[in-house]
């Protein structure tokens, strides 16, 4: 009978403040870093900015390897178009950012479509090299067609976003803001389309795409609707880098940008949405902490991860889940 | 997830430890990093590639600085009579502009340095070069080649060498007169440098007459360069300028060689092409009769300095030590005019000096060339070297 | 009267081709035999490569023994990376050993610039650099050297697999895993075997092509990716095919960079991908 109060009493408490807990850490943070221009030096901002673009196409990457289960690794490529067309368009053609910014976006969307339509019925590695390539044919691009990008003498001149109202996206402070708010509300919204029916057939997808088939589902569909959100997401944060930053060339897009992206999920961990943004902090927070050391920075990097994933294959969300969060 | 095992006590604490580790330490670091100096040391900082593909040129730019260095703390540097030391800090920039960025930010705003030295890259030089206007501080580039760096260029930036645009108009009389070529090739490494390169040099060839009969680009890491000197054969120039590393340049000669394009054609090397590396990669022969455009003559000063990176980390010569090593003795002859450690003035102080570097006399200006403004820009004649049978520099000329 | 240069670069492409060939029997092996399309063997080619540069330039030894001792690195780091790597990641999935594939490649890369820091070695054996007239065709001894090197492995290769115990055991278990178990096969073994085979194939293309190309940490990228677009190319686990699909490949990238554009050299292996995979994506001799 005793035990039956305890019970009884815990369920009454979590009838009073489950929501709050739970979204407490997650307010606490966004508080943090909304007020880091406050009291962080403009490198640690802009330390900050990077990381959140990271962030950004990492969690749209998570809806590609983590919900669906496709392995790719040109998330680079993309990332790069939106950059680069959204540069072209504000630089040459005098377009304001709040037109280049959605049109590039949609750019992206289409060339990830066309390209994801035949490319998405392969299985599994076989994707993945395709996708490989891409980037690496992207990339080319960029560095080749330098009447279009300046290939390898950089892209630059281009201007921050143009104000709305009074506030304006000139200072590191605010563009930082804007990544920062971009990424919540992108977040949220990818944390709605993995929560709701959408995701969970996706899921099923990953889980047994053949059985998936079998029941109905059009899982080439579904595949390619997941591939074209996570290159939506990284063709926006593209845009945002492009100009924020301001200065665009080739070598920012090469493949240590996919790879860092595939690293970032996986360290944080696959499939919860939450894992790769968490990732991006931290990987960017080792890199930075490594600085003293230039030439064993990226040995020791690789070395950690190596060790981390061994440790916990599941990256950190699964560590967490381990430890028991009841 | 269930069926994962709940992580041992072990475990836990293994975890809990390595985060109270990793959090301490960064304290820790930041703490001291962001300590301010020590009374009476100066920090400089110090952006480059010390990884990926071009981290050759920052292991070297190191070399020269760190000598520099020893020499200048031999010394002291006084200042209204007090004696300091000076203090480089580095960080790691893989030639790439975002990591730039973060670095020369890091080094002004949380290792609170008073110059920038640094980087290598063009396209890192652009990125670090608005930071050092907005921030007020002086910064020297080490060897970025491309004209944007300085042009339209900043008030705080600073660059020693001539830029590719400048270096062509220079040299070029200097290559017609001794050599006398009437059509000329290229064969160039597809980046910034080798592109700006190209785009000068044929610029300026054509201004007397010549022109550019074949132009060939290979990426950074390329090894095989058949399909490219074949179709420099098929062209028939007199002249092929060859640009790259000196990796790159090594098996050019060496293909070119097996194509039985040199002796018949002669082979002009950029600025790597005239370091003693290209002699260890391809050997003698292979080398030997080729000429190069080299940044520093064979001099007396230049040997000891030599003598020095080779007792130190055996290594060879290399032009990115040069400019380290002037860099810094640059940096701080400005400190020493200025007599102060206000970054604004030891800036002044640099746009008036002159100083009789490795590399040749430096001295900054700002003037139009070629319908472009340059600022804060060197402007030394680089040098023509042929290699000789035993593997040394002959100075053809100026 | 065909052109020299056209000879010339028929030879270079076809030797190229061999290259690109071993390198890609290996991978077709290792992915039929263990489901995983090995990413690491990109990094074993780097360190295979600089491991042969250190014992000739610092122990003299020479070219021709510093292969089999580069192999013996490759075949160390394959099976050591098999037993404590992909073997304790296997349960959690393909995906798992996949992307832990994908980090010793960058673990790997980044390793060999830390120590050879990453400016390119030239791996110089003056022996084969003799120039030598073929038909007209100039080229040097090394070019022979890698076509009798290559074409020896291709036949041992074959030989190895239709007759050998473990040979036989290993089609075994790229036939059906299961079923091979049920029959006996000791399955660890034979991933050890075919790691062991298939580092020390990618350890001897690497070794070979080095004294024509420069060895450098970056090395391993891109005939990584083109050895699995010949695998995908010559069909999933047929050895023939990764042959026949190496010397497609080698051609087409050796003419396109002449006659098509040098720049997009390395494009041609992504076209060759998209053709394959949407005309005849089980490859030209696959059977899965």
């Amino acid at each position: 009978m005793a035990g039956h109060n305890k019970n009884n009493i815990y369920l009454k408490k979590s009838l009073f403040y489950p929501r709050a807990i739970r979204f407490l850490p997650i307010i606490i943070t966004i508080v943090i870093l909304i007020m880091l221009p406050l009291y962080a030096s403009s490198y640690i901002v802009f330390v900050a900015a990077i990381a959140l673009l990271y962030a950004m196409v990492a969690a749209g990457y998570d809806v590609l390897l983590g919900y669906t289960g496709q392995l790719s690794f040109c998330q680079g490529a993309f990332y790069g178009i939106g950059a680069y067309l959204s540069a072209i368009l504000t630089v040459n053609y005098g377009w304001s950012f709040w037109q280049a910014m959605p049109i590039s976006v949609l750019f992206v969307g289409l060339v990830s479509a066309i390209i994801g339509y035949p490319a998405l019925r392969l299985r599994g590695a076989y994707f993945a090299v395709t996708t490989f390539f891409l980037a690496h044919f992207v990339y080319l691009i960029f560095l080749n067609e330098v009447s279009l990008t300046g290939g390898p003498l950089g892209f630059r001149g281009i201007r921050p976003p143009e104000p709305i109202g009074p506030l304006s996206f000139e200072s590191m402070a605010n563009g930082y803001l804007l990544i920062l708010f971009s990424f919540i509300i992108i977040y949220a919204l990818l944390r709605k389309f993995v929560n709701s029916n959408v995701g969970l057939i996706l899921k099923s997808i990953e889980q047994d795409d053949i059985l998936a088939e079998s029941m109905g589902i059009n899982t080439a569909a579904y595949k390619l609707l997941s591939f074209v959100i996570s290159a939506i997401v990284a063709g926006y944060a593209g845009t945002m880098f492009a100009h924020f930053f301001r200065l665009l060339h080739p070598t920012t897009f090469s493949w240590f940008l996919s790879e860092m992206v595939v690293i970032i999920t996986l360290v944080g961990g696959v499939g919860t949405l939450i894992g790769p943004v968490l990732g991006a902090g931290i990987v960017t927070f080792i890199l930075e902490f490594l600085r003293f050391a230039p030439e064993i920075r990226y040995v020791g990097w690789a070395i950690a991860l190596i060790a981390i994933l061994m440790f916990e294959p599941k990256g950190l969300m699964g560590l967490i889940k381990r430890i028991g969060v009841r | 997830m269930s069926e994962k095992k709940r992580l041992g006590k072990k475990s836990i604490a293994i975890v809990i430890i390595a985060v109270i580790v990793i959090v301490i330490g960064s304290v820790l670091g930041w703490y001291f990093m962001m300590a301010p100096a020590a009374p009476r040391v100066i920090k400089i900082g110090y952006s480059a590639p010390f990884t990926g593909p071009a981290a050759e040129f920052g292991t070297n730019g190191w070399r020269g600085i760190s000598i520099a260095l020893e020499e200048i703390n031999a010394k002291g540097v006084y200042i209204k009579g007090e004696k300091y030391t000076v203090e480089v800090i580095r960080y790691d920039d893989r030639c790439e502009p975002t990591e730039g960025a973060a670095a020369v930010k890091k080094l002004i705003l949380e290792d609170k340095v008073i110059a920038i030295l640094g980087s290598h890259c063009s396209s890192v030089c652009m990125a670090i070069a608005p930071l050092c206007d907005e921030n007020r501080i002086p910064g020297i580039t080490i060897e970025c080649a491309a004209d944007a760096v300085t042009s339209p260029g900043h008030e705080y930036y600073f660059r020693m060498r001539p830029s590719m645009g400048l270096m062509a108009p220079l040299i070029t009389p200097v290559i017609i007169d001794k050599l006398k070529p009437s059509k000329i090739g290229f064969l160039a490494i597809n980046d910034d440098y080798g592109r700006s390169f190209v785009e000068s040099f044929k610029k300026n060839f054509e201004g007397y007459g010549v022109s550019t009969v074949v132009e060939e680009y290979f990426e950074r890491g390329a090894t095989d360069f058949y399909p490219y000197l074949t179709a420099i054969k098929a062209a028939k120039p007199d002249i092929v300028f060859y640009v790259g590393v000196t990796p790159e340049g090594a098996l050019i000669l060496k293909q070119a060689k097996e194509l039985g394009l040199i002796p018949e054609v002669k082979f002009i090397g950029s600025e790597e092409m005239g370091e003693y590396e290209l002699v260890s990669l391809a050997g003698k022969e292979a080398v030997a009769g080729t000429y190069a455009i080299s940044l520093w003559a064979p001099k007396p000063e230049i040997r000891e300095l030599a003598s020095k990176v080779k007792e130190k980390f055996n290594a060879p010569m290399h032009y990115a030590i040069v400019f380290g090593y002037d860099a810094l003795h640059v940096l701080v002859k400005a400190i020493e005019m200025a007599q102060s450690l206000d970054p604004a003035k030891i800036k002044d102080a640099l746009k008036k000096l002159e100083y009789e570097g490795l590399q040749g006399h430096i001295k900054f200006e700002s003037f139009e060339y070629g319908g472009k403004l340059f600022v804060n820009q060197g402007r030394w004649t680089p040098y023509l070297i042929r290699w000789t049978e035993v593997g040394e520099k002959e100075l053809i000329g100026p | 009267m065909i052109d020299t240069i056209v000879l010339t670069q028929l030879l270079n492409g076809f030797i190229l081709g061999l290259i690109y060939g071993l390198m890609a029997i290996g991978l077709t092996m290792i992915w039929s035999v263990t489901d995983l399309p090995d990413f690491s063997q990109g990094g074993i080619y780097i360190i295979s490569a600089y491991v042969a540069y250190w014992t000739i330039t610092l122990l003299n030894v020479p070219y021709f023994l510093a292969i089999p001792i580069g192999a013996l690195a490759g075949i160390l780091l394959s099976v050591a990376f098999e037993r404590i790597v992909y073997d304790r990641l296997r349960p959690s999935g393909v995906l798992s050993c996949l992307l832990a594939a994908i980090a010793l490649f960058f673990l790997l890369e980044n390793a060999a610039n830390a120590l050879w820091t990453p400016k390119a070695k030239i791996m110089s054996v003056p022996e084969t650099e003799v120039s030598i007239n073929l038909f007209g065709i100039v080229t040097s001894y090394h070019r022979i050297i890698i076509f009798i090197i290559s074409v020896l492995l291709f036949i041992f290769v074959h030989l190895f697999i239709k007759y050998t115990k473990i040979g036989m055991a290993m089609r075994a278990v790229a036939e059906d895993r299961e079923i091979a178990a049920l029959m006996g096969i000791d399955t660890s073994k034979v991933y050890i075997a075919t790691w062991a085979l298939g580092g020390a194939l990618t350890s001897v293309a690497a070794i070979l092509i080095s004294p024509l190309y420069a060895v450098w940490p970056g090395m391993g990228t891109l005939p990584l990716l083109k050895a699995l677009v010949v695998v995908i190319l010559g069909g999933f686990g047929s050895i023939i095919g990764a042959l026949i699909g190496g010397l497609i490949l080698g051609l087409i990238e050796t003419f396109g960079a002449i006659y098509v554009s040098a720049a997009y050299q390395h494009g041609f292996a992504f076209i060759l991908l998209l053709l394959t995979l949407s005309l005849r994506p089980k490859g030209l001799f696959g059977r899965r």
